[in-house]
């Protein structure tokens, strides 16, 4: 029962993430989304730990670590890029990136 | 007395209630949805450190202290300061107009709003109907003790079990500094 | 003496009999049973409490206390007295009532917010900064058998806690609607970025040697004698002269206090503020400032630990807070005697300089571990640290030609 709620509080926060990637039109506002998915993930991880038969074996934890380590390192490119964008098109709105359109 | 005083100051307590999560969990919720939902960017931002925050308490909560200490230092102390500065490193043109409550209606947008929610609900009906009816989810042991996390054991795995995806992880950050210097670098006009 | 030593557990001890007897009597009075779990509630609720409150009258008075003297001592070094008229009734003590002074002011000035600010997080900026700062004392040592929080990973929960710091910097700067504010948090923030490594590394270096990342288990591996401090070998030599550099930063003190640079930017990021909230950033950044102080001590300066086995008469707490005064003292004395440095100058010496000194003290300590006898560990780690550091200091610096031969006009 517990396990269920925590799955369904982390679908919830995935969902609110999938929610910003899709409905903004600011593309850091996408990347916030993203961030919140990796987030939503992380607690699917540590939650499956908590309940599973073998805690001592630390599977859902290192995952984690991994996830939160890797999430980071996205968000750093993934911001360069959007700066990179904005030095170019003057924009950050992901409408407006449409050069290669046609 | 003296073992009253050992008993108070060592971490035996009884196990706190079980709903005790649940209150950074609905924070955590809350606060996410205001950083989807928010017309200023910064106070986006400052919503998302926030359910960062209620994640990493919830972490803690859960009995996964180092993750969530972890989750603190890696995302409110870098992935937010990151955000920030982005925000402020790109000023939205229409800065004045996105302030404004009482925007025109916009056909346009509440189509593509209208469109992202329908399918965002059929992915949270999905999910929470594969949460109701998975046997995975249904199988969950009961901790009989509380499962500390101890940082040694983590090292231990590190070195061992994982290492490979250690020395990967190491590769894949230096590459995603030096990458990201470099993105982000301003070119000279020769 | 074991008295002066278990005072303040002794202390706590007495307070819990207090609450548990007024707890007897009272049920005994009402008749009311409580249950098993109700008296040790009380009791837990009543002990986390008196270490709650005892951790910030302690800082508080400590903040109140070092307001004063480094004005005093700033003022002294730099040959004039500093505040000393504020006593009580008659009598001048020194001007140490000063704080109380200042305390007034400072309640009873007018709070501006600028017109165009954001209210909710120009209001928030000052306690996102304080909270996190009055966490921080929380899993320190301050004695044997005084740890108000043992955290298995407390180390990570310190840095954890001072990444916060940042956040609230911003906050403050961009909310006040203010260009130069803006500006100031800018700079404040990459100051503290760029200084938050070489601080977590040097924390990470005695980690590796103490083979723990719990504060206590780390005092615990310094007991003994002076000899055995970390302080005395040749990587915990360069790693607390890293924290120690990287505390003045993260903390804004000088020669690193550019963020509120008082003859450029206004205040920086504090511009907007005034009053009570101005209040709360000073003592934010006050007791940040003794928490990692304390943590230094703690990592490098042996915690608690006597100098000497002859010398633990003196009981460890005060050791502690004698530790804590004397690296106290050397942050204002730094501050009287060095001149501000430059935004550029502030980050190339963290980035060029102090983050490959962190990894080679990092390598030394390895080396110092896992070599079989003890010469051998002593001229390894010494040579790890000491060759990049001739190497970054000689040729990575001296980009100016060479001073020889100056010529000295004096007047007649």
């Amino acid at each position: 029962m517990m396990l269920q709620i925590l799955l369904a509080i982390s679908a919830i926060l995935f969902c609110i993430g999938l929610l910003a990637a899709l409905t903004r039109s600011n593309a850091i506002l996408v990347l916030i989304g993203i961030e919140l998915m990796l987030g939503a993930g992380n607690l699917n991880f540590i939650a499956f730990w908590k309940f599973s038969a073998h805690p001592e074996l630390l599977t859902g934890v290192m995952f984690a670590i991994f996830s939160i380590a890797l999430a980071a390192a996205e968000a750093a490119v993934g911001l360069a890029i959007i700066i990179q964008v904005h030095r170019r098109l003057r924009t950050v709105n992901i409408n407006k990136a449409d050069q290669l359109k046609g | 007395m003296h073992d009253l005083l050992q008993y108070l100051t060592s971490r035996h307590w009884e196990p706190a209630p079980e709903w005790l999560f649940l209150i950074p969990a609905l924070l955590m919720l809350a606060a996410g949805f205001a950083a989807v939902v928010l017309r200023n960017l910064i106070h986006c931002a400052l919503c998302l450190t926030l359910s960062f925050i209620a994640l990493g308490v919830l972490f803690i909560a859960l009995g996964a202290e180092f993750v969530g200490l972890v989750q603190l230092l890696v995302y409110v102390g870098a992935v937010s300061m990151l955000i920030v500065f982005a925000i402020l490193l790109t000023p939205a043109s229409e800065v004045a107009a996105s302030n404004n409550p009482f925007r025109s209606f916009n056909l346009s947008r509440a189509l593509n709003a209208a469109v992202g929610g329908f399918i965002v609900l059929l992915v949270l009906g999905g999910l929470l109907a594969a949460i109701a009816f998975s046997p995975h989810a249904q199988a969950a042991v009961l901790p009989t003790t509380a499962a500390t996390l101890k940082p040694a054991a983590i090292g231990q795995n590190l070195l061992t079990q994982t290492l490979l995806p250690l020395q990967g992880a190491a590769i894949l950050l230096t590459a995603a500094l030096v990458g990201a210097a470099l993105l982000a670098k301003e070119e000279k006009q020769s | 003496m074991n008295f002066l030593e278990n005072l303040p557990l002794a202390a706590k001890k007495l307070v819990l009999d207090l609450v548990e007897a007024a707890c007897k009597w009272a049920c005994a009075k009402t008749g009311i049973t409580l249950p098993d779990w109700g008296l040790s509630l009380i009791l837990s609720l009543v002990s986390v409490l008196l270490v709650i409150v005892t951790i910030i009258v302690v800082y508080l008075v400590m903040f109140a206390l070092m307001s004063v003297l480094e004005r005093k001592i700033l003022a002294r070094m730099q040959n004039r007295y500093g505040p000393n008229r504020v006593g009580f009734f008659r009598w001048r003590l020194w001007g140490l009532l000063q704080p109380v002074a200042d305390g007034i002011k400072m309640l009873t000035k007018e709070d501006i917010v600028p017109r165009g600010a954001d209210k909710i997080v120009h209001f928030l900026a000052p306690i996102v900064m304080v909270a996190p700062a009055l966490m921080l004392p929380a899993i320190i040592p301050y004695g044997r058998g005084m740890v108000p929080i043992e955290l298995a990973s407390g180390i990570l929960y310190f840095f954890a806690l001072g990444a916060s710091t940042e956040l609230a910097v911003f906050m403050a700067g961009w909310s006040s609607n203010n260009k130069y504010s803006v500006m100031g948090a800018m700079r404040a923030i990459a100051q503290m970025i760029s200084y938050e490594l070489p601080l977590i590394m040097s924390a990470v270096v005695v980690a590796l040697v103490a083979g723990s990342l719990s504060p206590l288990k780390i005092v615990e591996a310094q007991g003994g004698s002076i000899l055995n401090w970390f302080v005395c070998t040749p990587w915990g030599f360069v790693a607390c002269l890293l924290f120690y550099i990287s505390a003045l930063a993260e903390a804004n003190r000088c020669p690193f206090d550019l963020p509120e640079g008082e003859s450029e930017l206004v205040a920086g990021h504090l511009t907007e503020y005034s009053g009570f909230k101005y209040a709360i950033f000073f003592m934010a950044e006050y007791v940040g400032m003794f928490a990692i102080n304390g943590m230094l001590v703690t990592l490098f300066l042996g915690g608690f630990n006597a100098p000497a086995p002859f010398l633990s008469f003196i009981p460890s707490w005060c050791w502690f807070f004698g530790k804590l005064a004397f690296l106290a003292f050397s942050m204002v004395w730094v501050r009287a005697t060095l001149p501000r440095f430059r935004i550029d100058q502030m980050l190339q010496f963290a980035w060029k300089f102090m983050i490959p000194m962190s990894f080679a003290s990092f390598l030394s300590a390895a080396a110092w571990c896992y070599s079989g006898n003890a010469a051998l560990a002593w001229a390894l780690s010494t040579v790890i640290v000491g060759v990049p550091y001739l190497v970054l200091g000689r040729f990575c610096f001296t980009r100016h030609h060479a001073v020889d031969n100056r010529r000295y006009l004096y007047s007649e």
